[in-house]
C-alpha cells in the first residue's frame, strides 16, 4: 500500500471547544505519539484525510508534513467518527519507521459463493497481522466457492502474502457456513417469542394493570 | 414478546430513561451484511421489535438470518385513565429499549441485496423514529 502525503498544521487549542472550532474549519484533529516521543497535536485536513480512508482503507500509511517543518509517518490507530453523520472526529497516528515490523488489523474478504441453500456468516472481518509498515497488504481473499454448510473458514486458511505474519490464533473463525433457515423456522422463532410472553407476564410488570383499582375512584 | 426474564434488579417503577444525546456503541454492523440504524432517538417497545421482525423474516421467506441488537430492558409506567393525580405512580405497562441516534437495532444477512433491502424498508415502517440502511464496512475500526 503506497503512503499518502497529507499537509497537517500544529493544534494549540484543545478540549471540546477547540476540537469544534477545528473541525468547524475543514480540519479533524488527530494526536501523533509512538517510539517514547512526546505525543504531538495536530489537525489534519478532513476531506483529504476521508479519500484517503475511503481508498486505502483503516491501515493507510501517512507521509505527514507539518507546517512547523516536522515530517512522520504514521498509521491511524484509532478513528472515532460520528455515528450519524459518520464524519471524522479525532484520530490517533502511530509513528512507524520505514522497515519496522507493526501489528494491524486488515480486513478479510470472502470471494466465491457457498454451496445453495447455505448461508454465510462473517464472524470476522479482519486478521491480525505483523508486517512491514511500508508494505501492509490492502486486503486478504478467502474463498468460499463451493463450501457446504457445517465447514468454517479459520484464520489458518487465508493465503498471506511474503513478510507477512499471523499474528492472531490461527483456529479464529472467519466464516461459519450454516444451512440456511428455513421459512418454518424463521416462523418458529416468532412461536418462542410469543411463548416467552407467556412465561415472562406472570408476576412482570406490564401485567400489574390491576395493581391500584381504588386510585381511579377517588 | 422480547422482555427480561427476572424483574428488574433497580427499581420496578423508574424515571424515564435519559433520551438526550447520541449511541457511544453499537452504531456498526457487525454480525449480519446489512442494518436499520436510528437516527433519531425513541422509546422502541418490545411489539414495535416483533413487528419489525416479523415484516423483515416474511418478506425474505427463507435463506437468510436477522439479528436484533436491542434489546427492552427498560419498564415505562402509565396511570390508568381518568385517574386523579398523585396516589403514587403508575403501573408498569410497557418495556422499551432507549434508543439514541446512530444504534443500530437490526442486522441481516441475506444473498440478495435487493431483497434484503426491500425487507429492511419494510421493517421501518413498523419503527418509531426515522430509521435508514446501512452496509457493513469491512476492516473499519
Amino acid at each position: 500500500m503506497s503512503e499518502v502525503k497529507i499537509a497537517a498544521e500544529p493544534r494549540t487549542e484543545f478540549g471540546k471547544g477547540g476540537a469544534r472550532r477545528t473541525r468547524r474549519a475543514g480540519l479533524v484533529p488527530a494526536v501523533l505519539y509512538g517510539h517514547g516521543e512526546q505525543p504531538k497535536h495536530i489537525a489534519l485536513p478532513a476531506r483529504e484525510f476521508a479519500a484517503a480512508i475511503r481508498h486505502g482503507g483503516a491501515n493507510q500509511l501517512f507521509a505527514i508534513e507539518v507546517s512547523d517543518g516536522t515530517q512522520a509517518l504514521a498509521l491511524p490507530k484509532a478513528i472515532q467518527r460520528d455515528p450519524v453523520k459518520d464524519t471524522f472526529e479525532h484520530i490517533d497516528l502511530l509513528l512507524v519507521r520505514r522497515g519496522e515490523k507493526v501489528t494491524v488489523d486488515i480486513p478479510v474478504q470472502l470471494t466465491g459463493d457457498a454451496a445453495p441453500g447455505t448461508l454465510v456468516v462473517h464472524e470476522s472481518d479482519t486478521l491480525s497481522v505483523s508486517a512491514d509498515a511500508t508494505r501492509l497488504p490492502d486486503h486478504f481473499e478467502v474463498s468460499i466457492e463451493g463450501l457446504e454448510a457445517g465447514s468454517k473458514v479459520t484464520a489458518a486458511d487465508v493465503t498471506l502474502p511474503d513478510g507477512t505474519e499471523l499474528v492472531a490464533d490461527p483456529e479464529t473463525t472467519i466464516a461459519v457456513i450454516s444451512v440456511a433457515p428455513s421459512a418454518e423456522a424463521l416462523e418458529g422463532e416468532t412461536a418462542e417469542g410469543e411463548a416467552a410472553e407467556g412465561e415472562g407476564a406472570e408476576g412482570e410488570a406490564p401485567a400489574a394493570a390491576s395493581e391500584e383499582p381504588a386510585a381511579a375512584a377517588q | 414478546m422480547l422482555m427480561p426474564r427476572k424483574p428488574p434488579k433497580g427499581f420496578r417503577k423508574p424515571h424515564h430513561p435519559d433520551r438526550h444525546g447520541a449511541s457511544k456503541g453499537g452504531n456498526r454492523v457487525v454480525f449480519g451484511e446489512f442494518g436499520i440504524q436510528a437516527i433519531e432517538s425513541a422509546y422502541l417497545t418490545n411489539r414495535q421489535i416483533e413487528a419489525a421482525r416479523i415484516a423483515m423474516t416474511r418478506h425474505i421467506k427463507r435463506g437468510g438470518k436477522v439479528w436484533i441488537t436491542v434489546f427492552p430492558d427498560q419498564a415505562l409506567t402509565k396511570k390508568p385513565a381518568e385517574t386523579r393525580m398523585g396516589s403514587g405512580k403508575g403501573s408498569p405497562e410497557w418495556w422499551v429499549a432507549n434508543i439514541k441516534p446512530g444504534r443500530v437495532l437490526f442486522e441481516m444477512s441475506f444473498p440478495n441485496e435487493q431483497i434484503a433491502r426491500e425487507a429492511m424498508r419494510r421493517a421501518i415502517h413498523k419503527l418509531p423514529m426515522k430509521c435508514r440502511i446501512v452496509t457493513r464496512e469491512v476492516g473499519e475500526s
